[in-house]
């Protein structure tokens, strides 16, 4: 995915209801692109066939510290 | 006893000395009041001073002691609490106009187990606007390291660790979503603990991002970081996503016996060309594993190939997070947000749904990588950055993108841990010399989910083998 430029960050921006203080769009663009770049970039083998679960699962917990 | 001898006393002590009616809570609370009215005015770690509230609770102990009735861990032990945990009938403000007007109805589970643990709340501490960024963006003016007043005090638990460094509380409590129990502790030169996620109760603090947050202290010592843990920890009925496991004596557990205890060292975080490791840290945590390997811990290199990139998972589903707390925020109060809050929070609603999925995929396969690495070893060790406490940046914005790449790649640090859920600390494992200044370096050591006490008797051990705790900030 290319780079988001000014006017592209304004129209989502739009989308979301939100207005950037023209001051602050590059500071914006240069956190979003940075995030969006870094998660491009990691393609670890079968990615697609994760299931994304935040919390840790019960047969995760090991630990002996009861 | 004088003052400066009280304040200079660990948590572990105080509370022995109280109990045994060697010195007073009045006394106690009295010594810390003036170290506070000394300080505070150039490190700026307090947004609430409790003095009268303070001095009353001490009043009330002294009542306990003549009744017999001092019982807790933390009996007359002054405490410092992060200012996003709330505290009933005094501001809870999360350092952001937009909350200068709250004042919460009742006291967090956390505070109110400090309480019954015979913990007297100080005062409420500064931080980073909620929970985010740098010291810059507190609208109730930036923390100083006390190691050197120019560089971080390491965030977003900025006052936890600069009061707990200049003596100007005996403990604290702050809140690790990213790393900001770890970060404060390891530029002050102290001992925090972010807990195993689900371990310490959330309710009545002010979230940051759900599924990262958790609750625990920064303490000068290991035994004064066990002793609140102890304090704290446990199931709640308020917020059901605490364990019910058994909380141990993390204290008695604190044997400082480790031989055989196998310790896997992510040598990904060694290399200076992939994470930029400051050299004085990496000989510093080099140095760490010596001394545990001296002590009969087995420490081999291992690898978790995906630890590097926890950064920007880390990083891009706390954003999400944090700015779905509040959305109105952005929209009803952006002049009240500094604006390194505003970017932040508005990068985070822009994010494309697909890029935070992938980034909770990647949160799971480097949580699988992770607790693979448990099963073998008991306890990881990597240093909490990649060097020691910075110059702060008082010019406000995102100077450019490689200026926020690197922000990224930094959190890896500390994100690895956080994204896993953990438990994990920092203690001091040396200084660096920079421009005549010492400044702490802090070694990271995570353990596996639940098994604090390993975790905090390996810190033990290790603390008790070297002399970095016994130094002061040059204050």
């Amino acid at each position: 995915m290319p780079e988001l430029n000014d006017d592209e960050v304004i129209s989502l921006a739009m989308a979301a209801g939100l207005k950037i203080p023209e001051s602050e769009l590059k500071d914006v663009r240069h956190t979003l692109n940075s995030m969006i770049e870094a998660i491009e970039n990691i393609n670890p083998e079968n990615i697609n066939d994760i299931e994304p679960l935040p919390i840790i699962l019960p047969e995760e917990v090991n630990g002996n510290g009861q | 006893m004088d003052s400066k001898s009280i304040i200079f006393l660990s948590a572990e002590s105080l509370a022995a000395k109280v109990k045994s009616k060697e010195i007073s809570p009045t006394e106690v609370v009295k010594a810390y009041l003036e170290q506070i009215e000394l300080l505070n005015p150039q490190i700026n770690a307090y947004i609430t001073v409790m003095a009268d509230e303070a001095l009353a609770e001490a009043r009330v102990a002294e009542q306990k002691l003549i009744s017999g009735e001092n019982k807790g861990a933390l009996f007359g032990v002054p405490i410092g609490v992060k200012d996003q945990i709330h505290t009933k009938g005094i501001p809870t403000t999360s350092a952001s106009k937009i909350k200068s007007n709250f004042v919460p109805i009742s006291d967090a589970t956390v505070v109110n187990k400090l309480k019954k643990s015979g913990g007297i709340i100080l005062g409420k501490l500064n931080m980073t606007e909620f929970a985010m960024g740098d010291p810059i963006t507190s609208a109730y003016g930036i923390t100083h390291n006390p190691w050197d007043l120019d560089r971080s005090p390491g965030t977003s638990s900025t006052g936890s660790g600069a009061a707990t460094a200049s003596f100007m509380c005996a403990t604290s409590l702050g809140e690790d979503t990213g790393g900001s129990i770890r970060g404060p502790a390891a530029n002050c030169g102290l001992v925090g603990i972010r807990p195993t996620w689900g371990r310490v109760s959330r309710f009545g603090v002010d979230g940051a991002s759900w599924s990262l947050d958790t609750i625990g202290p920064i303490s000068r010592t290991v035994k004064d970081c066990a002793l609140t843990l102890g304090s704290i920890a446990g199931h709640d009925l308020n917020d059901p996503r605490t364990s019910k496991l058994t909380v141990p004596d993390y204290v008695e557990k604190l044997t400082g016996e480790i031989k055989g205890i196998r310790i896997g060292l992510i040598k990904e975080f060694l290399d200076p060309d992939i994470m930029g490791l400051d050299h004085r840290l990496r000989q510093g945590i080099l140095d760490s594993v010596d001394v545990l390997s001296d002590l009969g811990a087995v420490v081999e290199e291992i690898s978790i190939p995906l630890s590097p990139y926890s950064g920007a998972a880390s990083r891009t589903i706390s954003a999400v997070e944090r700015s779905s707390l509040h959305p109105e925020w952005l929209r009803n109060n952006l002049e009240e947000l500094h604006p390194n809050t505003r970017i932040a929070f508005t990068a985070g609603e822009l994010i494309p749904a697909q890029i935070y999925y992938k980034s909770q995929k990647l949160r799971t396969l480097i949580r699988k990588q992770t607790t693979e690495a448990l099963k073998d070893f008991d306890i990881l060790a990597m240093p909490v950055d990649s060097g020691p406490a910075q110059i702060m940046n008082l010019t406000p914005g995102v100077p450019s993108k490689e200026s926020a790449d690197r922000a990224i790649k930094n959190a890896s640090y500390r994100g690895l841990f956080s994204l896993v859920s953990c438990p994990a600390l920092s203690v001091c494992c040396g200084f660096a010399d920079e421009n005549g200044k010492k400044l702490p370096l802090g070694l990271q050591l995570a353990g596996r989910p639940f098994d604090e006490a390993k975790l905090l008797n390996v810190a033990y051990s290790y603390e008790q083998n070297t002399e970095w705790h016994t130094r002061k900030p040059p204050l």
